[in-house]
């Protein structure tokens, strides 16, 4: 172990998972960096495996895996007890309390008895989880379920945590909520947050870095800052009037302009001009009849990137599967 | 909102062992395990049948402190031969032999009482044991494979070997409740009784015994009832299986027996398979004419370990395989012959039950 792996709180270094014929993770190299991470992929894509390898939950057909510099599969202990895991499935044992729930969980984290009581309080009172916290886990709602499920990961101090669909069934509200106690937990408190989602805003909401998975294979990777910036700078104008008629005197005055027709408005996309070009754009609305609303650099959703990217992994896969075929 | 919100604070203190992970499973098992009203019934139902146990220590400690063991003896051996006796009767009448002179009350105290603690564990409570294991073990595991909760525990530090040791010890001290609890009660409640304390000192090795047998009864059926709970999701299974394993096992049992009853009758009625020794056997055909209500009463007073006579397939069943075990380590029957094939049945069961928990419960999964 380097120094340099200590500090990368997870890397994975060529990793195949196979079930049987099947192989869900298929060469799998990749760090998340700190701060919040995303994982995004379609269903099957291989995300709650990959989650799993990363805690030596799974055995791996070949690669490794180091989380802070550790062997998970060697040192498995070491690892757990310094990442907290939301799984996906709600996970609970009937008969518990909530409060007992996340007890339980510090206890089997290495928190002595008393502790664990004052804890699991301060951090469910950090999620706002109430009264319901004295009701079996199996009675509670979705919400508050999941709200208690975060809290026992979080419970014992975690470096890392990782989330499977952390938002899954809880209200706008109880969402906004969620998502800002993992801001203040990286932000804040300088913790590695590694999310795996199908929810792409969540992901442009709150994540630095974005992963995408498909067909057992990292496909995308990078910054959220980097990935939405388009290839050009370009501004959007959204505006009232004729727009076809504002783009084309923009196009004449030496601003490359075209007319995007969206679900809910029509906008211009313009190259970005210049700071001493945008009294030409202001004039040549004045002159077209366009009233504009708004004006700001453009970046590119996140859903686009990412349907564009299963996309061309499909297309590779066609490929693929097409030479196979003709291979024999 | 709460009225002491710290917000969230780092905690890095000292954190516990994987021993203490172990206990933490355990204690939180049995308060689950609590909860369920028939487990309490049965628990408070086991200890009953150390009242009946305690009253025989009693007339037999009263016999001796009014000098009456002789005479008691005797009685108890007549009683036999009418089929009127009861479990004290019994055992005085083998412990006694019909000895009509002077009695050596030392002796006889430590055979009665290993003969009366013997039957206690044997008779009640072991089948109050399967009950009760047939009644929580199930959960224990299956309960965990259904609703996921195996991610509970491997996401946390906890190993394969403290999850299966702390699920143990759930059952592990269920088990002894309800058998060696009871029996150092009676072995206490014996002394009390006794004319002197220095019964103590003479009887010192029974307490030792108790805890033997108690271990031998629990490891084997705590391990085989957890291995069924990791083989599915339906706890209904597992009890299903755990139950037609000890009767279906206990009928396998009774048929190689009878089988071997026939077959010896028809060879002249002289049976090596029942007799513990051939003077003991002579002894016994030469006094006792066997009726038929004496020998419906034999299955019981084989099981409860009162009969002494060889159980050539006792390795067959769980029960009697526990029973033969036990009667070696109270040194009612050492016979190898007799404890030997019994103990392969018994670690057979435990070996075998370990590695299909080992199988199952795998941190990390192998699927």
């Amino acid at each position: 172990m380097t120094n340099f792996d200590a500090i990368i709180p997870v890397r994975l270094n060529n990793i195949v998972k196979r079930y049987g014929r099947r192989t869900v993770l298929d060469g799998v190299s990749l760090d998340v960096t700190r701060g919040i991470t995303g994982l995004v992929g379609p269903n099957g894509a291989g995300k709650s495996t990959l989650v799993r390898s990363i805690l030596g939950l799974v055995r791996l057909a070949s690669g490794q895996a180091r989380v802070f510099g550790i062997d998970p599969y060697r040192a498995p202990r070491r690892v757990r007890q310094i990442v907290g895991v939301v799984p996906e499935d709600e996970c609970t044992i009937p008969g518990l309390s909530g409060v007992e729930m996340v007890r339980y969980a510090a206890r089997l984290s290495g928190l002595p008895s008393t502790e664990a009581l004052r804890r699991s309080h301060e951090v469910l009172d950090w999620c706002d989880a109430g009264q319901e916290r004295y009701r079996p886990v199996e009675t509670l709602s979705v919400g508050t379920r999941q709200k208690v499920s975060f809290a026992a990961a979080i419970v014992h101090d975690p470096d890392m945590i990782i989330l499977d669909e952390p938002t899954n069934g809880l209200d706008p509200i109880e969402r906004q909520a969620m998502l800002g106690r993992l801001t203040t937990l990286a932000k804040d408190h300088g913790k590695t947050i590694f999310v795996s989602t199908h929810v792409l805003p969540d992901v442009e909401a709150i994540c630095d870095q974005v992963i995408v998975l498909a067909g057992g294979r990292v496909r995308l990777t990078g910054t959220i800052d980097a990935l939405t910036k388009p290839p050009q700078p370009e501004h959007h104008l959204v505006g009232i009037g004729p727009l076809k008629n504002l783009a084309a005197k923009l196009s004449e005055r030496g601003l490359t302009a075209r007319v995007e027709i969206r679900e809910t408005e029509s906008i211009i996309s313009l190259v970005s001009p210049n700071p001493e070009n945008i009294n030409t754009v202001w004039a040549a609305a004045a002159e077209t009849g366009v009233s504009i609303r708004s004006l700001s650099p453009a970046t590119r959703p996140l859903e686009d990137i990412f349907i564009e990217t299963l996309r061309q992994s499909e297309q590779v896969s066609n490929k693929q599967d097409q030479t196979l075929r003709g291979s024999h | 909102m709460p009225l002491q919100d710290v917000g969230y604070r780092p905690w890095n203190k000292k954190r516990c062992g994987p021993s203490t992970t172990i206990w933490v499973i355990a204690l939180t098992g049995i308060r689950l395990a609590w909860e369920s009203r028939w487990l309490r019934r049965m628990v408070f139902f086991a200890w009953s049948p150390a009242l009946i146990f305690a009253a025989s220590f009693f007339a037999f400690e009263q016999a001796v402190d009014e000098g009456r063991l002789t005479s008691l003896g005797t009685a108890a051996q007549r009683g036999r031969n009418l089929d009127g006796v009861g479990m004290l009767g019994t055992v005085l009448a083998d412990a006694l032999g019909g000895n009509d002179g002077d009695v050596d009350v030392q002796t006889t105290r430590h055979l009665v009482w290993t003969r009366l603690l013997l039957a206690f564990m044997r008779a009640p409570q072991a089948m109050l044991l399967a009950a009760v294991l047939g009644l929580v073990a199930p959960t224990l595991i299956s309960r965990d494979l259904r609703a996921k909760a195996w991610l509970i525990y491997f996401t946390r530090p906890v190993g394969r070997a403290e999850y299966i040791l702390g699920k143990s010890l759930i059952l592990f001290l269920l088990v002894l409740v309800i058998t060696m609890l009871p029996a150092l009660a009676l072995w206490f409640t014996g002394v009390l009784v006794s004319p002197s304390v220095s019964v103590a000192f003479e009887t010192w090795d029974l307490p030792i015994r108790i805890i033997a047998a108690s271990l031998i009864l629990a490891i084997p059926t705590v391990f085989l009832a957890l291995a069924y709970s990791s083989l599915t999701a339906e706890s209904r299974i597992a009890s299903f299986a755990w139950f037609a394993t000890w009767v279906a096992c206990w009928i396998a049992h009774g048929a190689l027996t009878t089988a071997d009853l026939v077959a010896s009758t028809q060879d002249g009625g002289v049976s090596t398979v029942l007799s513990a020794t051939k003077a003991d056997q002579a002894s016994r055909s030469s006094k006792i004419e066997v009726s038929p209500l004496r020998r419906n009463f034999r299955w019981f007073a084989r099981a409860a370990g009162i009969d002494t006579g060889q159980d050539r397939w006792a390795w067959v069943s769980p029960y009697h395989a526990l029973g033969a075990v036990q009667a070696a380590i109270f040194g009612i029957d050492t016979r190898p012959s007799s404890w030997w094939p019994s103990s392969m049945t018994l670690l057979l069961m435990s070996v075998s039950s370990l590695v299909i928990l080992s199988w199952r419960i795998t941190a990390p999964a192998s699927s």
